[in-house]
Parts: C-alpha cells; structure tokens; sequence
C-alpha cells in the first residue's frame, strides 16, 4: 500500500492528522517559552478560579501561583491537571475529523469550555477528596478523575461529530 | 443509527465502572506484564544487562544490580503508567455487541496495542532516569543527544499519550462500527460467503 492509498482511506487519514496536530501542539507547549508566557499562566489561571469556586463554598482558599491552600488542605496544580492536555487532545480530535469549519469552531470554542468546567468540578471535588478522604486522594486523582476527564473528553468529541461531521464519500 | 451514540453515551458511565473493577482486579497481572516487557526491552540494548524492575506495591522499582547496596531505589507509579486501560476497556465495552468474536478480537488487539505503548513509557522513565536523574554518572554515560531522546519520549509517551493512545486505539480499531454509530457512514450490506478456492502450490 502507498503513501497516497493509504491516505485516502478515511481512519488512516484521521490518525495521521491527529497525530500531526497532536504532536506539534504538544511540542510547541512544551517550548520554554510557551510555557512561561502561556502555559504557567494559564495554571495559575485554573488555580485562582478553583479558588474563587472553593470560596463561594466557604473555604477560606488562598491561591499562590498554582498552590490552592487552605487551612484544611492544599492543591498544587500541575501541567497534567489544568486540563491543558485534554483540551489539546479534542481540539485535535476536532480538526483531525472531517468536518465543516464552522462546525470545528463550535467544536473547539465548546469543548474547551466544557473540558475547563469539568475540570474545575474535579479540582474541587478533589480539594474535598483530600480534606475529608485524603487516604484516596492519590486513587481519586490518577485512576477515577484521569479515566473521567478523557471519558468526558471522547464523550465531547462523540456528540459534535454526531452532531456537526460531514457524512463520508462513499468509495 | 442515531439512537446508538445516545444507547452508547449511556452505556459509558456502566462500562466506565465495570472497566475499573476489571483493572483493580488484574492490576497486579498487568503492572507485572508491563514491567517485565519494560525490563527485557531495557536489557535488549543493554551491556551489562543489569536493570531489573521489581513491582512493589504498584510502583516499579529500578534496581540496577551495579548499585550499591546501600543506594536509594527509585521508582515509577505503576497506576499512573497503566490506568488508561480504564479508558479502553470502557470504550470498548460500550460499543455494539461488546462480547461478539469480533469485538472481542480488536479489544485483544487494542490491548496489545496499549500493553506495547504503557511498556515504552515505562521504558523511557527508566532511561530518562539513567540520562538525567542519576547526577554525574548520568553525564558520563550518555551523550546530550541521548538525553535529548529519552526526555523528548518520556514526554510524549508520559501525559499526551496516556491520554490519547486508548482514545486512538479504540477509533482505529473500530472505525466502522464508530462511524456507522455515529451515523456518518451508512452500514454496507454483508458480502455473501464465497468458497474458499483451494490452491496448491508447487
């Protein structure tokens, strides 16, 4: 098989895109520089949110850069937990697949939105985890809120395609 | 066919939960797999062959024989290399005819698959452990150009790819069976059975 058979096949051509998009979007985050100017942030961004949430619910939550601290717990919130990755990896799930541009706009703009609310449920609920549970914390946070968020993230994915994707040429 | 991406929207919480019950139960099973292909991986462009990674307690811990006794054992979460099998498992629960022979023979593949790809990121921990972590030893043994290469591995192996690897395997896998769930490619109509011709050789 060749390089032009195997792209016209529909899922060759989807992965290969992601994969592409994918791996430049993480290199580029990666860039020192991006990460300073954007991704560092960026966190601190999610972290002063996560702390306003946890205020309105009464907990005396300071934020420091990306530390969410209070007298009964703290969060330091890492490049893996700000959502960033899931975020990236449906934003290449969405312009991977064929679609109309306006539809990937939608896409993009809504799953990102969607993918930082979720992700601001589980920061909370995991500031909780660990005042009330803290023997889970590790569990909550690595196996059940990961496994969540990239759930969620496919689920998200799943709806707009079904809703917005371009039927396929029939070969 | 619009009813199957709602019918499989509403599976996925049910199969997210049996697919958690099934990792804690063979946790230890695939923690020592993954590790042990890591370990012969390792040792394969390895001389001496002295690396052996021990899974304790979820972690699997480098014990180099050359250490010295007295030497701290640094080690991996073995939850966070393999939890992602979580997420195939889901997926793959939560489609059509979960438990048909061919679901179940790409669910056998897309786990090998995924076996293969958590062995390589534990892989690349372990050598970017050796390349950076282990002070002037580390500087001695390998090059910037090795570094390099197993940083820039263990990066994209580690978060973007325990992240997206179940996600790509699952599509890749069942791309049909996704499509036509999705209403975007209409089902084909079965190719009627043709005998086989018998042929022989020489």
């Amino acid at each position: 098989m060749n390089l032009r058979e195997l792209w016209q096949k529909p899922e060759a051509r989807f992965l290969i895109l992601f994969l592409t998009i994918l791996g430049v979007s993480f290199t580029v985050v990666a860039l020192r520089q991006v990460n300073d100017a954007f991704v560092t942030p960026y966190t601190a961004v999610i972290a002063r949110m996560s702390g306003f949430v946890l205020r309105i619910f009464g907990e005396e939550a300071v934020v420091t850069g990306c530390v969410v601290s209070s007298p009964r717990f703290a969060v330091t919130i890492y490049n893996g937990c700000n959502g960033l990755i899931t975020s990236l990896i449906f934003i290449s799930g969405v312009l991977a697949f064929p679609a109309k541009i306006s539809a990937k706009l939608i896409g993009v703009i809504g799953g990102l939105l969607t993918i930082q609310l979720i992700n601001l449920v589980r920061i909370v609920s995991l500031f909780y985890i660990g005042v009330f549970l803290p023997q889970h914390f590790n569990d909550a946070h690595i196996f059940v809120w990961q496994s969540l968020v990239i759930i969620a993230g496919i689920s998200l994915w799943i709806v707009w395609a079904h809703k917005f994707a371009l039927p396929q040429e029939s070969s | 066919m619009k009813n199957a991406t709602q019918v499989f929207l509403r599976r996925l919480p049910v199969t997210l939960i049996a697919a958690v019950v099934i990792w804690l139960l063979l946790r230890p099973a695939i923690d020592t797999a993954v590790a042990g292909l890591a370990q012969t991986l390792i040792r394969s462009f390895e001389y001496p062959r002295v690396t052996r990674l021990v899974v304790e307690d979820h972690q699997a811990q480098m014990r180099r024989t050359d250490l010295r006794t007295d030497s701290k054992v640094p080690s991996v979460s073995m939850t966070e290399v393999t939890f992602n099998t979580i997420v195939l498992l889901a997926l793959y629960l939560a489609l059509p005819h979960p438990f048909s022979r061919r679901q179940l023979e790409r669910l056998f593949m897309g786990w090998c698959v995924l076996y293969l790809s958590q062995s390589i990121n534990l892989l690349f921990h372990v050598k970017t452990l050796y390349a950076m972590g282990l002070g002037e030893w580390s500087q001695h043994h390998y090059s910037d150009l090795a570094r390099n290469a197993f940083g820039f591995g263990r990066y994209f192996t580690d978060l973007p790819g325990r992240f997206s690897f179940p996600f790509l395997i699952w599509l890749g896998f069942n791309w049909d069976v996704v499509m036509k769930m999705l209403g975007i490619q209409e089902e084909t109509p079965r190719k009627p059975k043709t005998k086989k011709k018998t042929s022989g050789r020489g």
